[in-house]
């Protein structure tokens, strides 16, 4: 008895130790963290539209979607600019799409992050999928990747969801 | 001497991944190229060293029956923490990476060298352990992502592992027309895998037929 009441405690020591660690390290990094992504979103949407100033892209508030995957919705002239996370292999892929609101045609797509295979998944941050994706109807048939299809059909099925809350919005 | 020869045993004789045959799975995985090779590699140096050195540390208190979960909690506290740092002040070697980082926790040569060494030897021998285990694995991943991004890209291409956009070395050897994308592919990573662990074996047997020479 007296061995396994010391194995415990030993044991839970070393993980409060740990713990603690961790909670100190996580205080110095997820500001940080927060402002990087921050920062790589605002590149990526003036990449989407490099003539547009940061201030014509307009919050749409999202606290009534019922959504696990879309984290933002920007409103900018007549598109809506949908930023969502999709599962993949493990953490998926992390795009931007902008739908227009007339005819529900994908105008840009640009992934932010890949967390999936390097070669494999990661090609979805590619031209060739993004140049398979604009200009087609958002609520259509949109190709996926052989041989990435676990990484490619999440985003596929994130675009045709967008369009549906556009949709809605509208 | 025994300390160097200990240190230098991870570069070639007993190289983790050539000649132990441990941390595969990632090793076949992030060569693709030379930039993720350099990333890996600085980290599983900085968790092994740490590590062995974290281990040595407690290795007189740590009772024997509950050794290896200890070891883990330890090795994914680290990892965690290397990740964490990674992400705030590396996004861009974070992104080439990914899904590798927290993979090293259930790297082999981590909780090999921490069972086997780092937990009956002292602490300045744990961290040279360490270094020269994570130089080898360094050299092995180096030496694969080399030959894997020349043939399948024609090049090199360094970047720096802060801000992407800063090229740090851009070397083209040929033209893309006489690149083979198999040694971008995970056959490929086998094919050279399968050639550069022949080769440190031709070497470790060149090397024992020495020794048997010189005792006779």
């Amino acid at each position: 008895m007296k061995k396994v009441i010391h194995l415990t405690l030993f044991l839970a020591i070393v993980s409060v130790l740990a713990g603690g660690a961790l909670a100190f390290f996580n205080e110095i990094t997820e500001p940080v963290i927060a402002k990087n992504n921050e920062e790589q979103e605002r590149q990526s949407l003036l990449e989407m539209y490099p003539e547009a100033d940061p201030d014509q892209f307009v919050s749409v508030d999202t606290s009534e979607l019922e959504s696990t995957t879309i984290n933002k919705i920007y409103q900018y002239d007549d598109v809506y600019i949908f930023n969502m996370s999709v599962a993949g292999y493990k953490d998926g892929t992390t795009f931007l799409v902008s739908i227009n609101a007339d005819d529900l045609t994908i105008d840009k797509f640009v992934a932010i992050s890949n967390g999936d295979t390097s070669g494999l998944g990661t090609q979805v941050l590619e031209d060739p999928f993004k140049e398979s994706l604009e200009g087609n109807p958002a609520d259509g048939q949109l190709d996926t990747i052989s041989g990435a299809t676990v990484s490619s059909q999440p985003v596929v099925d994130g675009i045709h969801e967008a369009a549906s809350v556009v949709e809605q919005l509208d | 001497m025994n300390r160097i020869q200990n240190f230098k045993n991870g570069l070639i004789k007993d190289n983790p991944v050539f000649s132990l045959f441990l941390g595969i799975c990632s090793t076949l995985a992030i060569t693709t190229s030379v930039n993720n090779a350099i990333g890996m590699g600085v980290s599983v140096i900085i968790v092994l060293t740490v590590s062995n050195v974290l281990i040595s540390m407690i290795r007189k208190i740590t009772p024997d029956e509950i050794r290896i979960p200890v070891y883990i909690v330890i090795i994914a506290t680290l990892v965690t923490i290397i990740q964490m740092l990674i992400q705030a002040f590396a996004p861009a070697l974070n992104e080439s990476l990914g899904v590798f980082i927290p993979l090293i926790v259930v790297n082999c040569i981590i909780l090999g060298r921490a069972e086997s060494f780092a937990s009956k030897n002292n602490i300045f021998d744990s961290a040279l352990d360490g270094i020269g285990m994570g130089l080898g694995y360094t050299l092995a991943v180096l030496a694969m992502s080399l030959i894997r991004e020349i043939l399948s890209t024609g090049g090199i291409l360094i970047t720096n592992p802060f801000n992407t956009a800063q090229v740090l070395l851009d070397l083209t050897l040929f033209p893309e027309d006489f690149t083979i994308s198999l040694f971008g592919s995970p056959v490929g990573a086998f094919i050279t895998f399968a050639c550069l662990a022949s080769l440190v074996g031709a070497y470790k047997v060149h090397l024992e037929a020495k020794e048997n020479a010189k005792e006779k």
